[in-house]
């Protein structure tokens, strides 16, 4: 595992997507190019309203710059002193921290599975596998959200290639309901050599770890945890195991094998 | 010239005086991946019990302004795992080890001690008789001087090395406590533990603690902190080790002037891993600007009104 650089660097570039979602790009950050999808940053806000860093997972680098791409919701105090950061402005980045995403073999089909603000690691994670040379249509995309508004990057999404798979609840993009109907009726039909990668709400993992389980479809879920350190100095962010005891979701994660985490 | 950052504790010599904070830097493995652990004077483990600890569920820790709750509730290996697991790494490392002792009992408090006294590379313990988030021990022992008194007595006669005594600013008169440590035979204190303190989720009406209430720490407390270690070092001699908020040098300053020996570092590591050694090299042009030689000249300097 590479060691993570605790670095000063600026915001080069802010796109405002829609729905309080912003993509930012920081860099020069030296540790981009060892940055693996399913690791996430600590990102340290100017002192004031908020004390803690705040993580976000990887959503894309540029290794030839040190360039590093987060995708954010503002969702609450820390997110919105990020939201008005300005190009040019500094901050502090921690990382890459935790465990990556095992990546799949080369010949299984994979099986992404977005909810939400889940997106941003999978996004990379699906960058990834076609720049190792997975075949983009052997890589379904599911991707849900409330409304058609929390669906993001569709087109970078189609850019790749890959089999994207919308759910909406309320119906206004793609198939309605939750996304993981439509997932149990592929893995019920294709489940086999399949791989699920899933990252979002509370949930759907707990929806996507029992399918898994019931349809003995191997894969791995993103987690999240309020993360005082994100380094598993404090224990603050611990999930409980199905084999009895705790794990650190900043550092024994977020990426767990389904099955693993009495979710 | 480069000023002297050297400090003894009951004669034991740190190369600088920034140590890691007890259950703020683990058992030192994750700081080692971003620092040598030789650039701090010295660090703290995790408390220790006799059988391995799981703490309480989470969620156990909650922001607050300017600090953070906790009720981890001395999850930890446990002492034999510790031994087996944990020591041959700190083994290797190159700075001060303390080990931090929790207990639910006086029995158990002189039972981990009297295993740590065949471990060789630990300088000393720090028994924790001021932890506020578990129903038993902790913080029982440290609000009464008779059984503060009893439990340091107790570890003294078991565990030959140096024993420093963790105070809680929880009590009526920290100065009691720590003149009892004092009578049990402690060598120095650590001031201080966490604040009591709860938040409140108003939507669900609950605690945002599932243990109710935690320890408060981080920025917030410091003033507390302050109070307590000059409370302490106006009724003893003993060395203290100054913590509870420290983020900067300056804050470290502060603590030098009320009478600290040496500090620990703990909740500030969470947003700032690397911030004993920024403290370690603010405090150097500090003494530097002011002609100071040493870091001891400025321990207890306060000039009150
Ligand atoms: C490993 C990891 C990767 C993440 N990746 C992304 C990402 O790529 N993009 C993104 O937008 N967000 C991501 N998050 C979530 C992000 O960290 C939180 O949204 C953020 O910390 C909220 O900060 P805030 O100050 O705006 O919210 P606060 O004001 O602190 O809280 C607002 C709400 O968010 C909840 N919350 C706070 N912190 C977290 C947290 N760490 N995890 C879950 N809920 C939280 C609070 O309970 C509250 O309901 C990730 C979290 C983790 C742990
Ligand atoms: C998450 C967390 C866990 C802690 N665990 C312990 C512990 O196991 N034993 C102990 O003596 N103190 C423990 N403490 C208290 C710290 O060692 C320190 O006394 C306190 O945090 C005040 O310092 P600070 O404001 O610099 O954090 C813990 C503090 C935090 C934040
Ligand atoms: S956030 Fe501190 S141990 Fe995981």
């Amino acid at each position: 595992m590479t060691r993570p650089k605790c670095e000063t660097v600026r915001l080069i570039k802010r796109r405002d997507l829609k729905n309080d979602y912003f993509s930012f790009t920081f860099a020069p950050f030296s540790a981009a190019d060892k940055c693996r999808p399913g690791q996430f940053v600590h990102l340290k806000l100017p002192a004031g309203e908020v004390y803690f860093r705040r993580a976000f997972s990887v959503a894309s680098v540029e290794t030839s710059c040190g360039d590093l791409e987060l995708i954010v919701k503002v969702v609450g105090r820390g997110t919105r002193i990020l939201a008005a950061l300005r190009r040019g402005d500094a901050t502090n980045l921690l990382g890459p921290l935790g465990q990556p995403f095992k990546l799949p073999r080369r010949r299984e089909r994979v099986v992404i599975v977005a909810g939400g603000v889940g997106f941003p690691p999978l996004l990379f994670l699906a960058q990834k596998l076609i720049d190792r040379g997975h075949d983009p249509k052997h890589i379904l995309f599911f991707y849900g959200g409330r409304s058609r508004s929390d669906i993001i990057e569709r087109s970078r999404i189609k850019k790749l290639g890959v089999d994207l798979r919308i759910a909406t609840e309320d119906g206004t993009l793609g198939e309605q309901g939750l996304v993981t109907k439509p997932v149990k009726t592929f893995l019920q039909k294709y489940g086999d050599n399949c791989r699920i990668f899933a990252c979002g709400p509370e949930g759907m993992l707990k929806a996507v770890n029992e399918l898994g389980l019931a349809l003995h479809v191997p894969g791995q879920l993103s987690l999240e945890a309020p993360m005082p350190c994100g380094i598993g100095v404090c224990l603050g962010c611990v999930v409980p195991l199905t084999a009895g005891g705790h794990a650190r979701v900043c550092c024994d994660g977020p990426v767990f094998q389904i099955g693993e985490v009495a979710l | 010239m480069t000023p002297d950052m050297k400090v003894m504790i009951a004669g034991v010599e740190f190369d600088n005086p920034v140590l890691t904070a007890s259950g703020c830097c683990g058992y030192g493995e994750e700081l080692a991946q971003l620092y040598p652990l030789s650039k701090l004077g010295g660090l703290v483990t995790k408390s220790i019990t006799l059988e391995p600890r799981l703490g309480h569920p989470p969620p156990r820790t909650a922001e607050t302004v300017s600090g953070m709750l906790n009720a981890i509730g001395l999850a930890n290996v446990g002492i034999e795992a510790f031994i087996r697991e944990k020591v041959p790494f700190l083994a290797k490392q190159q700075t001060r080890i303390i080990v931090n002792v929790a207990g639910a009992t006086i029995d158990e408090y002189v039972e981990v001690s009297r295993r740590l006294n065949d471990v060789a590379v630990l300088d000393m313990i720090e028994l924790n008789i001021s932890c506020p988030n578990v129903d038993q021990g902790g913080i029982q022992f440290g609000s009464d001087p008779y059984l503060t008194e009893k439990v340091v007595a107790a570890v003294r006669a078991v565990f030959a090395r140096p024993l420093i005594v963790k105070l809680s600013p929880n009590v009526t008169s920290i100065g009691d406590i720590a003149s009892a440590a004092e009578a049990g035979g402690a060598d120095a204190f650590t001031v201080m533990n966490s604040v009591i303190g709860t938040a409140v989720d108003i939507d669900t009406r609950r605690p945002r603690l599932t243990n109710n209430k935690g320890g408060l720490t981080g920025p917030a407390i410091k003033p507390i902190a302050l109070a307590m270690v000059d409370a302490v070092h106006s009724r003893s001699r003993l060395p203290i080790i100054g913590v509870g908020g420290i983020s900067d040098w300056r804050d470290a300053v502060e603590f030098f002037l009320c009478g600290a020996t040496a500090l620990q570092i703990g909740t500030a590591l969470f947003v700032e891993p690397e911030a004993p050694l920024k403290i370690v090299h603010g405090l150097k042009d500090y003494l530097r600007k002011n002609k100071m030689k040493s870091i001891t000249d400025l321990v207890g300097r306060l000039e009150k009104y």
